[in-house]
């Protein structure tokens, strides 16, 4: 690397095109590559070693290497328990519904107040501004914000963990910078042609703003089915709880009795037999799944700039 | 937004009286009445859900009581917090903890980015990038799992290689001495790839022109890199660097609640750990409810703070 001298003859452009092309294998890039490589490599062999553990078969995983990344003993057992797990099972379906309904209202909200605010006449909105960036830098306590939900009634109810979060202030900040892109002559247009606001924002912005509103969709939905926190102390019966809620009890909490169950422990049984990690694994694996789901949607939208190869010429 | 401010034109001689900004003011206002209906939803959301707890705060100066009136008490819980011993060490905690996290982990975050940048081969760098952005994305819980399954004395990889070089395994987990640094190696483990974009977009925006002027000067890589890319890289450093101040006081509560552990707590009970146990588990609400107005407080100070000082030295604010 660095200046090249091979040879003289070949304009000083053109050479740099050709370093780049053939430079790819120098000790310096090899040896990035492996250093980079190696840091990924911590990053998916914990993942697949979890993924092949949970796909093992009970006796297969307990002594199978914390590096291994394929199956042995093909099963699907652990999976079975999963999916016929009734506490897990229920937790999965509030997950999703929370995971659904919270962020349709998180793009209602965030897209109707994007779009009043990047409005250029509007009046108060710097008033308007400073009290959401107030709202987004000072968090209430614990406590209050506990009180609040008790005194609304929603403690208990799935639309205490929706409402708690129905906008982020970041992420509406962010759908400004992308609603603001929208030529200002497109409004104009509108109006003239007598669109009110509501259709305005519904089909021009929209339409327009289709990767923002991508990132931002899978922003939240990402944020609201990790949500585990706030469900733990508001969805206070077992039924209403959550996935990820089951999910630390059992996999950081340890709590093996509540998904086993008690007398299957008793008995000692088969399903008390299997293998609690590759358990434990297979309900990681779940959670991660639709994540992995929305995760394109971020390569193909919000990181489209940094991941393009043509940005670098 | 400032953009598209264009200055009205003068229409008033006179400068309006109250009254007559009022009225124009109303004319506006329902001339657009469904612009302000759309943004009522939201304003009600702040409203209820963080202006009425933020007001609720004022219980740290009061007695709870579920059915009669809070009863006030003046400064009791804040004297009972400094009164505290372990309070001390959930500072120290927080401070330290914070301090691995956003001062000691940040170099390496711009050396990913460089690094990354210095990458020839376009495919090779997609699938590091492809990789590292998707930790971000997980929940702690799921990544705490993955690390309590990965540090395992017996069965995780992390013990295993130890033992592959003849060293004998560690319960990262359950050492007092080793927590805080297995945080700060999970933190970068989820953020490396994520927190770079932010460097590397600043490495993509530097002008082609400056990397050919360095190469005519004769400038190697690592000249290039020394005297082009970390040049480019100071403003957004010390955004990042001053962004985190202002945060320093959370230390990451999702992490340090799904790492800890009874045989650890000591070492990483942190305030919002505490404020979680005090105000929730043991239902002291006063105390609680002091503890997070004194962070809440401390930390708008500190936002406010390097807010002026970004000012003053990027000559751009947080916000």
């Amino acid at each position: 690397m660095g200046p090249d001298n091979r040879s003289k003859k070949i304009p000083r452009w053109q050479m740099k095109n050709r370093m780049r092309r053939n430079s790819v294998f120098t000790p310096t890039q090899i040896g990035l590559m492996v250093l980079l490589g190696a840091i990924t490599l911590t990053m998916i062999v914990p993942l697949l070693n979890i993924l092949a553990k949970s796909l093992s078969s009970p006796e297969a995983s307990k002594t199978m290497s914390g590096l291994a990344i394929f199956p042995r003993e093909f099963s699907l057992i652990n999976y079975k328990i999963v999916f016929n797990h009734p506490a897990l099972m229920k937790s999965l379906w509030n997950s999703i519904y929370v995971t659904v309904i919270g962020t349709a209202i998180n793009i209602l909200l965030t897209t109707t107040a994007a779009y009043v605010l990047t409005r250029p006449k509007l009046l108060f909105k710097k008033i308007i501004m400073i009290f959401l960036i107030f709202m987004m830098l000072f968090e209430p306590g614990l406590v209050p914000e506990y009180l609040v939900i008790q005194k609304l009634g929603l403690m208990g109810s799935r639309w205490s963990v929706i409402l708690i979060a129905a906008v982020n202030v970041y992420y509406l900040i962010i759908m400004m910078r992308y609603f603001e892109e929208v030529p200002e002559s497109i409004f104009e247009a509108a109006a003239l042609d007598g669109a009110g606001h509501i259709r305005t924002l519904f089909s021009i912005v929209f339409p327009l703003s289709k990767p923002g509103i991508a990132t931002i969709t899978m922003f939240y939905a990402v944020v609201r089915w990790n949500e585990y926190f706030r469900a733990s102390i508001y969805l206070v019966r077992a039924k209403d709880t959550l996935f990820q809620v089951i999910l630390r009890q059992f996999v950081i909490l340890g709590d093996t009795a509540s998904i086993v169950g008690q007398q299957n422990l008793f008995d000692y049984n088969e399903l008390a037999r299997i293998d609690y990690a590759a358990l434990k694994g297979a309900t990681i694996i779940v959670a991660i799944i639709p994540v992995l789901l929305l995760y394109p949607i971020v390569l193909r939208y919000y990181a489209k700039d940094v991941m393009g190869g043509g940005v670098k010429e | 937004m400032q953009k598209r401010h264009k200055k009205a034109p003068v229409r008033y001689k006179k400068p309006m009286t109250w009254q007559e900004k009022i009225k124009r003011t109303m004319k506006q206002l329902k001339s657009e009445s469904v612009l302000y209906l759309m943004l009522l939803p939201t304003l009600i959301f702040f409203v209820v859900f963080r202006l009425w707890p933020i007001i609720g705060m004022r219980l740290a100066f009061y007695k709870y009581s579920a059915r009669k009136e809070w009863v006030f008490v003046g400064l009791e819980y804040f004297e009972m917090i400094f009164k505290t011993s372990a309070f001390t060490d959930i500072l120290k905690n927080t401070l330290i903890i914070s301090f691995m996290k956003f001062v000691m982990l940040f170099p390496f975050f711009v050396l990913f980015a460089i690094l990354l940048n210095e990458l020839k081969s376009n495919g090779f760098r997609k699938y590091v990038q492809m990789v590292s952005y998707l930790p971000h994305f997980l929940s702690w819980v799921v990544i705490a799992g993955i690390w309590i399954a990965a540090l395992n004395p017996s069965t995780g990889a992390v013990n295993q290689i130890m033992n592959f070089f003849n060293l004998p395994s560690v319960d990262f987990m359950t050492d007092k001495t080793k927590i805080r640094w297995v945080l700060m190696i999970s933190e970068a483990w989820r953020s490396i790839g994520w927190d770079s974009i932010f460097y590397f977009t600043a490495i993509l925006n530097i002008p082609k022109s400056l990397y050919e002027a360095a190469e005519i000067d004769g400038a190697g890589r690592l000249g290039t890199i020394r005297y082009i890319i970390l040049p480019a890289l100071v403003t957004p450093m010390v955004t990042m660097f001053i962004l985190n101040l202002g945060f320093f006081l959370n230390a990451g509560f999702d992490q340090v609640f799904n790492f800890s552990n009874n045989a650890v707590l000591s070492s990483v009970d942190i305030l919002d750990t505490y404020i979680y146990r005090v105000g929730i588990q043991s239902a002291q609400y006063s105390l609680s409810t002091a503890v997070s107005l004194l962070k809440g407080v401390v930390g708008i100070f500190l936002v406010f703070i390097t807010h002026l000082v970004s000012k003053k030295i990027t000559g751009k604010g947080v916000w």
